[in-house]
């Protein structure tokens, strides 16, 4: 597992080390190494840890076989860019790419994305450099409170790099499973649109 | 959700072994099974997961005799971009299929997944309700309460509707589906997966314990054939039909020489309604006649307190999807 860079305590933080508390006194099974779970076996119900391929690299963590993948991401790997929020694959608030398309993360086990590509919001950024759809989004001013944007940003990026040059129908239809409560759908098109002439996917 | 173990078995017979033990579960991309497990309506000590026998069970293939066969496994976003359904003759299932849900769960939902999810009843799938469906309390709660989702056809002591998008279309292409038990291999047709008597008690799908659905064959459709696939719904796009209907017109020279018509979201199962469909054979098309057929796939409906609706509407999706279907608009 990666260790996350140090931001002090925080409310996740704390959580979590006392969650790891929690687990060591009710004593869940010892972990395997990582696991590939390509042969007939059988996982959990304890704890145990996989290698899932997140944003190019290899990274291990421990999971339960209950455990989603959208939990294995932000709770796991610390990338919390993917939001919980209906939980029940209704808003797509937790959309990541797995092996190139939109996937709810909320509605997979993390058991069943190892060995697949996944790609984070997370993804489009490095320090200061910022994929052309982030920064477009900026431009166009494409989220008011955002709390739906990493999800909106992940499902324009498969409609990008699916589409090329989506029309606004074909926008419709990629972006609909993405709820935005402030409305903001169409500054979200015209980002992917800019985005499109300029050739970034 | 409740601990479980997950089992990841090599092929279909070591699939179909551990899913006949006790306390088991089969999943596939799991997009209903996870969410019935997060709300704790089913919690099954082994869930055993079907995604590695991808090979063996997803994927479309055409043969030679002008069949298709679709893995179970298949996703919807797989059917709705394969080219082998861009014609005339199975454009109704494509429509389906692109129409389901959201483009996230069609990435992901499979094809046997949608047949057999389970209803989208707001009683049943809610623990706290006291429901008959549920095995949890002596009545349908939805008879007499809010059921404006709810069956206005075919319905006994439960008002349940059966949600698939898929179930109509295929029906009413004469779908046959394939399933693995042990070591057995059966195929039967496609009507004979949904309870024959779709009381509370039975089960929603016929399946025995440990069958595991392998795939779905389209028989070749005869010169001619056209389908469409419409429902109506509260939202354009990610939500469940409020009445759905899919239809088979098979058209020489002006006149329908053969028909079929399947609704689907107003009954326990998709329902299949001959006497409607026989309505149309020998015919030439027109809105008299359409309006005729709706009235006739809505004959002997008892709807509900807040339903009543479904009748005005399915009867008008009929109508718009047979002139669909006569003018070639797939």
């Amino acid at each position: 597992m990666t260790v996350p860079p140090d931001r002090g305590v925080s409310r996740r933080s704390f959580l979590k080390g006392s969650a790891v508390v929690g687990i060591a006194t009710t004593g869940l099974d010892a972990a395997a190494g990582a696991v590939r779970p390509t042969r007939p076996a059988s996982f959990g119900p304890g704890q145990h840890e996989i290698a899932l391929l997140v944003n190019g690299s290899e990274q291990k963590v421990k999971v339960e076989t209950r455990t989603t993948l959208l939990d294995a991401l932000r709770d796991g790997l610390d990338l919390t860019g993917a939001k919980k929020i209906c939980d029940r694959g209704s808003c797509g608030g937790c959309t990541v790419l797995m092996d190139g398309v939109a996937v709810n993360a909320c509605l997979t086990l993390a058991m069943d994305a190892v060995g697949s590509k996944l790609t984070t919001v997370e993804s489009l950024t490095d320090k200061d450099a910022v994929h052309p759809l982030v920064q477009n989004f900026v431009q166009c001013d494409a989220m008011q409170c955002g709390f739906c944007t990493p999800g909106m940003v992940m499902s324009s990026l498969a409609c990008l790099q699916k589409r090329g040059k989506p029309t606004v129908e074909q926008m419709k239809h990629d972006l609909s499973g993405n709820l935005c409560r402030c409305g903001t759908y169409g500054r979200v098109m015209e980002a992917i649109e800019r985005t499109a002439q300029a050739g970034g996917k | 959700m409740k601990p479980f173990t997950y089992v990841l078995p090599q092929t279909l017979a070591e699939a179909s072994a551990a899913a006949k033990q006790p306390d088991t579960v089969l999943k596939g991309a799991g997009i209903d099974l996870i969410d019935r497990m997060k709300e704790r309506l089913q919690t099954p000590a082994q869930v055993v997961n079907l995604l590695p026998l991808h090979k063996e069970m997803a994927g479309i293939a055409v043969a030679a005799d002008g069949s298709v066969t679709i893995g179970a496994g298949t996703t919807l976003a797989m059917l709705e971009q394969h080219a082998a359904f861009a014609t005339p003759a199975l454009a109704g299932l494509r429509t389906a299929a692109a129409t389901t849900a959201s483009p996230q769960v069609r990435n992901r939902a499979t094809v046997a997944g949608n047949l057999l999810q389970f209803t989208r009843c707001w009683y049943v799938r809610s623990e706290a309700f006291h429901c008959l469906h549920g095995g949890r309390g002596p009545t349908c709660l939805a008879m007499t309460g809010e059921n404006r989702y709810h069956a206005v056809l075919g319905w006994q002591d439960c008002v349940r509707v059966h949600p698939s998008n898929l179930a109509p279309a295929l029906l009413a292409l004469d779908a046959d589906y394939t399933t693995v038990l042990g070591d057995k291999r059966t195929t039967r047709k496609l009507r004979d997966l949904f309870p024959a008597d779709p009381r509370a008690q039975n089960p929603e799908h016929t399946l025995q314990q440990g069958e595991i659905v392998t795939s779905i064959t389209l028989p070749k459709q005869p010169e001619g054939t056209i389908t469409v696939y419409g429902e109506s719904r509260e939202k354009e796009t990610f939500d469940w039909a409020t009445t759905a209907c899919a239809v088979r017109l098979v058209l020489a020279g002006g006149t329908i020489t053969a028909a079929d018509l399947v609704l689907g979201a107003v009954a326990p199962v998709p329902l299949p309604r001959p006497q409607a469909a026989k309505l149309l054979v020998g015919q030439k098309p027109s809105s008299e006649l359409f309006a005729k057929v709706a009235e006739t796939a809505y004959a002997g409906a008892s709807p509900l307190t807040h339903n009543a609706y479904k009748l005005t509407v399915g009867k008008a999706v009929v109508r718009d999807v047979l002139e669909r279907a006569s003018k070639g608009m797939s």
